[in-house]
C-alpha cells in the first residue's frame, strides 16, 4: 500500500516483460510455420470473448486461489511449494465430508466440506511452519517434500478404500447432487463468489489490519520484525496454516463444483500450484497485484484451448508465454540490483 | 627489512550506496612484518580485507605485490598472486581428510587422478618446515578449532602465499591456542611471509604486532609503530573524538533498580561463552554505560537484555517483572524500549515508509489499532508529529525511509523507541556514523530520559560518548564485566586501560 518506488513501476514492468513474452513466443510460432496474429487472436477471442468468459472464470477460481495460497506467505517473506499437497487434501477431504454424512441437507453438507477442507489443508502447510520453527527444517524444501506423501496418500484412498466401485477407476463415489455448489450460469459455479470473497478479503487483510502490517513488515526485513517484537514463530504458523487453507479450499471447490468427486490426478493436471506460485511471484506477495496475475494467466491459458483448437499451434506455448515473463521479470530485477 | 614493500595499497576508495566503506586508504605491509588491522565495526575492515583478496574491486586505488601493480579479480586471482586468508569462519569441508581439503583446487595429478602421495608429502613438508604439525589423514569435522585453523593456514601456505590475511583468528581459540597461534605467526615471518592481522583484542595486537593501522569511518585514523605505541593510543585512534561533552551530572535521585539482570551467560563459538555470568543493575534515573572494545560481549549483552539470543543462563527483570525467557514482545511489554546498533539491518524497514516504521511496536493497540484494524489516519498523524518533533528531514510520513541520511534515519529510530516512554532504554551505538548536530541532539535526549527518572544502559565503543553521559562505567571485556568505575573516577586512561583487559592495579 505504500509506495516503495513509484506506484506505477511494478505493473510497467510486468506490462514490458509481457510484450517481450508475447514478442518471443510470436517468434516461436512463426519458425513453426503459422500465422502469430492468428495464434493471439484466438487467445483473446478464446478467453475474453463473452462466449468465454465463464470458461476464463471458471479456470480462474482455482488459478488465483492458488495464487494467494503463494502470495500470502510471499508477502511475508515465505514460501510455500506444497500447494499441490495442500490442495489434494482438501480435494479429498471435500469429497468425502459429503459423501459419507448422508443425511445431511445438501448447503450444509458443503459448508461442512469447505470448512473441514481449508481446515485439514491449513493443519497439513502450519507443519511445515512448525517444523520451520520448532526444528529448523526449511519451510522452502519441506513444504515441497510434504506434498508427495499427500498426493500418493489421496491417491492411493481413492485406488483401494475408497475406490467407485461402480466404474472402476481411481476415483471416489459421486457427491449427492444436493451438496455440489450451486450453478451460476455454463460452467460457472458458486465456487468462483467464494474465491471472490476470499481475495478481496486477502487485500483487506494485507491493507488495513495489524495482521497484515505485522507480515508485510517481516517480508521487508525479518529482523526489523523480530526486533520490533512481532512473534515471528506464530506468525508463521498462521500464516502457512492460512495459506494451506485456501488452497485446501480450492481442491473442495473444484471438487464441489465442477468434478463431483475425488479424481486420482485431476487436480494436478492443470498445475494450478506452480501458475499461481509464478503469478504471486509476477507481484511479488501483494495481494491484489497476485490477484490480476493471476487472472491474466488464466485467461491465457483458457485462451490457450481455443488456438489449439482453431490453429495448429499447440497449448503449451501459453506456458511458454508464462514462464517468459517471469524471466524478463527476474531478469529486470537482477540487472536494478547490480546497477545499484 | 627490504625495501619493497611485500603489499601495497594506495588512496584505496570504495563506495556502497551512500555510504563510503573505504575513502582513501593507505596500507602498506613490510616483507616479514606482523601488521595489525584495527577498527570498530563498520570502519571499512572487512571492505577493505575484500579488496585485497580480490573478493570485491576498488573504485579508486592501487595494488602493488613485492612492488608489481596487480589487479585482483577474483579470489582465485589473488591467491595466484601470493595473497592468502584465513576467514573468520573457516571455509573447509568437514567430511574431507586434512590433505583433501589443503590440496582442494590445486591438487597434484598423476593423469585423470589425485596424486594423493605426492600431496602427502608435500603437506607433511610443510607442516614441518612452519613448525605446524597435522595428521594429513585426519577429518577435518572430528578435528578441534585450533587444528582447523591450522589446516586453514596450510592451505595458505601450500598455495605459496606471501602475504597472510589473518581475519580475527582468535575469536575462536583459548588463549592456550592462542599463543600457539602467535608462535606460528612468528615463524611464518621469520620465513619472510608478512601477515595482515585483523583483530579486536588490543593486548593481541600490542603482544605480537610490528605495526598498526587504525582505521575509523573509512580512513586511516592512524598508523602506529607497536613498540613506541600504548594501548590508551590506539582506543584514542579508534574511537575517535575526544572532545569531551561534558554533561550535566544526574539531577534525579538514583531510584528503584528498573534493569536487572543476574549471572547472564550465552553461549559463544568455540568452547568459550560469549556472555559469561553477567551481572548488573540499571536503576532509575541514571545511565549506565558499557565500556569496552567492541566485540567482547556487548551485543550478545544487548541480545540477551532484550529477548532476541536466548540465554543459557541467568536471569533478566525489567521495571520488577521478570522476563527470564521471555520473547522480544514480552521484554518491550514489561517496559523496555531498544535502540539497536544497526539502524538499517535491524531498526528500521528500509523499504517502508517512515509512518510504518514509526509505528512498529504501536501497531497493536490504540491509537493506532483497534479490533485488529489498522487506523492509517492515525499512523500517519503520529508521524507526522515525530518528524516535526525530532526534526526529521523526510518528504513525509508516507516516504520510505531507505533514502535518509544515517542521521535522519536514526533520528526515526530514537524517536520511534522515545516514544514508548518505556522505562528502560537500552541504547547501542545511538550515534554512530551520525553527524555532530544530531549527535548532540541524541545525546541531550538520553539525559532528558535519564531526568524523567528513566533507567538508561548505553551501549557505546565511543569512550567519550560514554564518559560524558554515564553515571557509572562497566566495563566489558572478554564476555565479563570486570570493572564498574564511578563517574567521578573515570577518565580516558584508567577506562582505556580496563578496555585492554589490564587491571588498573597492575597497569
Amino acid at each position: 500500500m505504500t509506495p516503495i518506488a513509484p506506484w506505477y513501476l511494478r505493473p510497467l514492468a510486468a506490462v514490458t516483460a509481457i510484450l517481450f513474452a508475447v514478442l518471443i513466443g510470436g517468434m516461436l510460432i512463426i519458425a513453426s510455420g503459422a500465422n502469430p496474429l492468428a495464434a493471439y487472436w484466438q487467445i483473446v477471442v478464446g478467453s475474453l470473448s463473452p462466449a468465454s468468459l465463464s470458461d476464463t472464470l471458471n479456470w480462474a477460481t482455482p488459478l488465483v486461489g492458488m495464487t494467494l495460497a503463494a502470495a500470502i506467505p510471499l508477502r511475508g517473506g515465505m514460501v510455500n511449494l506444497g500447494g499441490d499437497g495442500q490442495m489434494v487434501i482438501g480435494g479429498l477431504v471435500g469429497a468425502l465430508v459429503p459423501i459419507y454424512l448422508p443425511g445431511l441437507p445438501g448447503p450444509l453438507a458443503a459448508l461442512l466440506s469447505l470448512i473441514a477442507a481449508a481446515l485439514a489443508g491449513g493443519l497439513y502447510a502450519a507443519l511445515a511452519a512448525w517444523g520451520q520453527t520448532r526444528h529448523n527444517i526449511p519451510m522452502l524444501i519441506s513444504s515441497l517434500l510434504m506434498s508427495y506423501p499427500a498426493v500418493g496418500i489421496t491417491s492411493y484412498i481413492v485406488r483401494f478404500p475408497l475406490r467407485d466401485t461402480a466404474t472402476g477407476l481411481p476415483q471416489s463415489e459421486m457427491i449427492p447432487e444436493a451438496a455440489r455448489l450451486l450453478t451460476l450460469s455454463g460452467a460457472l459455479n458458486l465456487g468462483v463468489l467464494i474465491m471472490a470473497a476470499i481475495g478481496v478479503l486477502a487485500v483487506y487483510i494485507d491493507r488495513t489490519t495489524v495482521a497484515g502490517y505485522e507480515l508485510r513488515m517481516r517480508g521487508s526485513n525479518l529482523r526489523f520484525a523480530a526486533y520490533g517484537g512481532v512473534r515471528l514463530p506464530r506468525q508463521a504458523i498462521l500464516t502457512m496454516f492460512t495459506s494451506g487453507a485456501i488452497a485446501g479450499t480450492v481442491g473442495a471447490i473444484v471438487v464441489l463444483g465442477s468434478q463431483f468427486r475425488f479424481i486420482d490426478g485431476a487436480l494436478l493436471s492443470p498445475a494450478y500450484t506452480w501458475s499461481g506460485l509464478m503469478a504471486a511471484l509476477l507481484a511479488n506477495g501483494e495481494p491484489l497485484g497476485a490477484i490480476a496475475a493471476g487472472l491474466f494467466f488464466a485467461a491465457l491459458q483458457t485462451g490457450g484451448f481455443a488456438m489449439q483448437r482453431e490453429t495448429s499451434v499447440p497449448r503449451v506455448l501459453t506456458m511458454v508465454l508464462q514462464s517468459v515473463v517471469i524471466l524478463f521479470l527476474a531478469m529486470r530485477h537482477g540487472i536494478a540490483r547490480r546497477a545499484t | 627489512m627490504l625495501t619493497v614493500p611485500a603489499l601495497e595499497a594506495a588512496g584505496i576508495v570504495k563506495r556502497y550506496g551512500a555510504t563510503l566503506a573505504n575513502d582513501d586508504v593507505d596500507l602498506t605491509v613490510a616483507s616479514g612484518e606482523i601488521h595489525a588491522v584495527m577498527g570498530e565495526n563498520g570502519a571499512g575492515k572487512s571492505t577493505l580485507m575484500s579488496i585485497l583478496y580480490g573478493l570485491q574491486q576498488p573504485d579508486a586505488g592501487r595494488l602493488l605485490l613485492q612492488g608489481q601493480e596487480v589487479r585482483l579479480r577474483s579470489p582465485l586471482d589473488a591467491i595466484a598472486k601470493g595473497m592468502g586468508m584465513v576467514h573468520q569462519s573457516f571455509k573447509l569441508f568437514n567430511g574431507l581428510t586434512v590433505w583433501e581439503n589443503i590440496v582442494f583446487g590445486a591438487e597434484p595429478r598423476r593423469g585423470l587422478f589425485i596424486d594423493s602421495a605426492t600431496a602427502r608429502q608435500a603437506i607433511a613438508a610443510l607442516g614441518e618446515h612452519h613448525g605446524l604439525s597435522v595428521d594429513p589423514d585426519a577429518r577435518v569435522g572430528t578435528l578441534s578449532v585450533g587444528v582447523r585453523q591450522r589446516v586453514e593456514i596450510l592451505k595458505a601456505l601450500y598455495r605459496e602465499a606471501r602475504v597472510l590475511i589473518l581475519d580475527e583468528p582468535t575469536a575462536v581459540l583459548t588463549p592456550q591456542e592462542s599463543a600457539g597461534l602467535f608462535l606460528m605467526m612468528r615463524r611464518l615471518t621469520a620465513d619472510g611471509r608478512s601477515i595482515l592481522f585483523v583483530t579486536h583484542k588490543l593486548q593481541e595486537v600490542m603482544e605480537i604486532s610490528d605495526r598498526v593501522t587504525v582505521l575509523r569511518d573509512g580512513r586511516v585514523a592512524a598508523r602506529l609503530r607497536t613498540s613506541e605505541t600504548t594501548p590508551q593510543d590506539i582506543v584514542r585512534a579508534m574511537t575517535g573524538r575526544t572532545i569531551a561533552l561534558t554533561a550535566a551530572p544526574s539531577q534525579a535521585q538514583r531510584g528503584r533498580p528498573l534493569l536487572e539482570a543476574t549471572e547472564l551467560t550465552v553461549a559463544g563459538p568455540g568452547n568459550r561463552p560469549a556472555l559469561d555470568r553477567v551481572s548488573l543493575t540499571v536503576h532509575a534515573g541514571e545511565i549506565v554505560g558499557i565500556a569496552g572494545v567492541a566485540g567482547n560481549g556487548q551485543s550478545e549483552l544487548v541480545e540477551a537484555l532484550t529477548g532476541l539470543r536466548p540465554l543459557s543462563g541467568g536471569t533478566v527483570h525489567v521495571d520488577g517483572s521478570a522476563v527470564t525467557g521471555a520473547d522480544v514482545a514480552g521484554h518491550r511489554a514489561a517496559g523496555l524500549a531498544y535502540i539497536p546498533e544497526d539502524r538499517g539491518n535491524v531498526g528500521s524497514a528500509l523499504a517502508a515508509s517512515a509512518a510504518e516504521n514509526l509505528a512498529m511496536g504501536f501497531h497493536n493497540r490504540p491509537p493506532l489499532a483497534q479490533h485488529g484494524r489498522i487506523n492509517r489516519a492515525a499512523m500517519t498523524e503520529r508521524a507526522r508529529g515525530l518528524i516535526e518533533r525530532f526534526d526529521i528531514l523526510i518528504a513525509g510520513p508516507e516516504a520510505p525511509v531507505g533514502s535518509l541520511s544515517g542521521g535522519n534515519l536514526q533520528k526515526v529510530v530514537v524517536a520511534r523507541e522515545l516514544s514508548h516512554e518505556a522505562p528502560v532504554l537500552i541504547a547501542e551505538q545511538p550515534t554512530r556514523g551520525v553527524d555532530v548536530g544530531a549527535t548532540e541532539y541524541i545525546h541531550a535526549q538520553l539525559l532528558a530520559e535519564r531526568d524523567k527518572g528513566h533507567g538508561v544502559l548505553l551501549v557505546s565503543a565511543e569512550l567519550s560518548e560514554i564518559l560524558s553521559l554515564s553515571d557509572r562505567v562497566l566495563v566489558m571485556y572478554e564476555g565479563r564485566i570486570i570493572a564498574e568505575v564511578p563517574r567521578a573516577k573515570a577518565n580516558p586512561d584508567s577506562i582505556g586501560l580496563l578496555m585492554a583487559g589490564r587491571s588498573v592495579a597492575a597497569a
